[in-house]
């Protein structure tokens, strides 16, 4: 999950204090950004050693052209979407095969562990399992846009733009997606009433 | 926003309610929790909405501190480092003239190095390849073989298979050797095997020695010669069967055996490797079996023979042929 919690004017503040060139904005940078850049690479491209080198490309290019850079008010996608670019190009450079039947080969969908004995929540998390396994299926692309949206809390747009896709491809995927899921478990939800409310009342507690 | 009339898929969609369920604020939760005591018969929906985006997730590498220090030392290391700029219009010409024919030359030689050496075959094609490791691929028809740079120098010998191939393997001190295909991860020391990612899977088929094949989503297995191993995203998991090796290497010698193949294996395999399409009128022939062994250095007479064993009638057409 995301951890920075900046709001955009505290996004612009970070961005303009590191293009005017203080060293302090450039490390707080790498320190918000650079764990779930890292994350992102990786389920990108399944290499530990390019996602680095093309980190550490990002950050050296963004501190020689801080001058140069425009204003932002959201950094996480504006290094998003070059370090996106960054692992296409070099993978398309080593030439092995087309970039486009690498990027985001590996990543799957899981689901997140809970602590539970109750008999209902273990028919509710089968029932996930199920969905997940049918959400797997889906093309690569229309995950990594899943992943974008519902994981990195991208607006549509930013999700299009980071991809070179249009808005409306974001749109569709989303649509297939909650179909998919609503096919899967709107039955599991209707039985499951009361337990959904002790769900919801254990996740409020929690906030 | 009139969430008051949202239904569970519109607050899905939503990107606000999104960002509150993966990543709530102080002020989100402001928002939301106020929203749902003013509209109670939403509470729900909006429950349901919360299940679903967080059904949304994926499976994530968590690099460690380690890795991202010694990243950050790196970062912070290459921008201190100053970098020296050369006046060479203030200096005598030679020297940019000498710095340029260097530059030019050394490039190409990185380039030369760098350019990873590739070989491709044409539908009927069978290429014999030495690499530089010592090591001998047979390359089959329509294939694509790439080789990492500096084979012979690296700790880890890499090469990427598209199609089929015949590799046997020299030993070199322990040093890797790795086959990457689509769906897989082959890993040897020094040994012989085939290996197929033809039709969206890949088969290895082990001659001898010791091969381990890596996949994205399962444990590495470690195969035993005359193993066939299997890897398919549609198919899960690895499927491991006993054959007999010989049988699916012979298209080394152009000869193939038909032995416990059906007939539309065998289509399959004349459209992968020829490029010959051949369809049949009756489609109970396809999943006949033959046993025996048919020449194919005459694509004319492989077919003709065939005809005759099934005792069916054949057409040629314009791209291949019709079983009657």
């Amino acid at each position: 999950m995301t951890k920075d919690k900046l709001t955009p004017s505290e996004h612009a503040a970070l961005w303009d204090n590191f293009r005017n060139g203080s060293k302090e904005a450039f490390s707080q940078l790498y320190e918000l950004f650079a764990a779930d850049l890292y994350r992102y690479g990786y389920n990108l491209i399944r290499n530990k050693q390019l996602v680095e080198d093309c980190l550490h490309e990002l950050f050296i290019h963004l501190h020689a052209h801080r001058s140069k850079l425009g204003p932002t008010d959201n950094i996480r996608f504006y290094m998003y979407r070059s370090l996106r670019r960054r692992l296409t190009d070099s993978i398309t450079k080593l030439n092995k095969f087309d970039s486009d039947d690498y990027v985001f080969d590996n990543a799957e969908f899981m689901i997140e562990p809970r602590e539970s004995q109750m008999i209902e929540e273990q028919t509710l998390e089968r029932q996930k399992q199920m969905v997940i396994a049918e959400l797997n299926k889906l093309p690569k692309r229309q995950k990594e846009i899943l992943y974008l949206v519902y994981m990195k809390g991208f607006t549509y747009q930013e999700a299009a733009e980071a991809m070179d896709i249009t808005m409306k491809s974001v749109y569709n995927t989303v649509n297939v997606a909650l179909t998919t899921l609503k096919g899967y478990l709107k039955d599991t939800f209707k039985k499951q009433g009361l337990l959904l409310v002790l769900l919801f009342l254990q996740y409020f507690f929690k906030n | 926003m009139d969430y008051a009339s949202f239904k569970v898929e519109e607050f899905c969609k939503d990107t606000d309610f999104i960002h509150w369920v993966i990543s709530p604020t102080e002020e989100s939760n402001q928002f939301w929790n106020s929203f749902i005591a003013l509209h109670p018969n939403k509470s729900k929906e909006i429950n349901i909405a919360t299940e679903y985006i967080k059904t949304f997730h994926f499976q994530e590498f968590e690099p460690t501190i380690n890795d991202l220090t010694n990243l950050k030392k790196r970062i912070l290391e290459d921008i201190d480092s100053p970098i020296v700029v050369v006046n060479w219009w203030s200096r005598p010409a030679y020297w940019a003239t000498a710095a340029v024919v260097l530059m030019v030359f050394s490039f190409g030689i990185f380039l030369w190095n760098q350019k990873p050496t590739s070989y491709q075959t044409a539908y009927g094609e069978v290429q014999k390849i030495s690499l530089p490791d010592g090591s001998i691929v047979t390359l089959n028809a329509n294939s694509t073989l790439k080789l990492a740079p500096n084979m012979k120098n690296e700790a880890m010998r890499e090469v990427w298979l598209d199609g089929e191939a015949y590799f046997d393997i020299a030993k070199l001190n322990g040093v890797k050797f790795i086959v990457h295909t689509r769906e897989a991860q082959v890993e040897v020391l020094g040994t012989e095997f085939n290996v197929s990612t033809r039709r969206k899977q890949t088969k290895v088929i082990l001659h001898e020695g010791k091969v381990k094949l890596h996949t994205s989503n399962a444990q590495p297995i470690l195969m035993k010669p005359g193993d066939m191993a299997t890897v398919s995203e549609k198919i899960q998991p690895i499927q491991l069967k006993m054959v007999q090796p010989d049988q699916y290497d012979v298209w080394r010698e152009s000869v193939v055996v038909l032995d416990d193949r059906t007939i539309s294996e065998i289509v399959e395999m004349m459209e992968d490797t020829y490029g010959i399409v051949i369809q049949f009128e009756n489609p109970r022939l396809l999943s006949k079996k033959l046993t025996g062994k048919l020449s194919l250095k005459s694509t004319d007479d492989f077919i003709e023979n065939l005809s005759i064993i099934l005792d069916v009638e054949v057409e040629k057409t314009e791209k291949g042929y019709v079983f009657k």
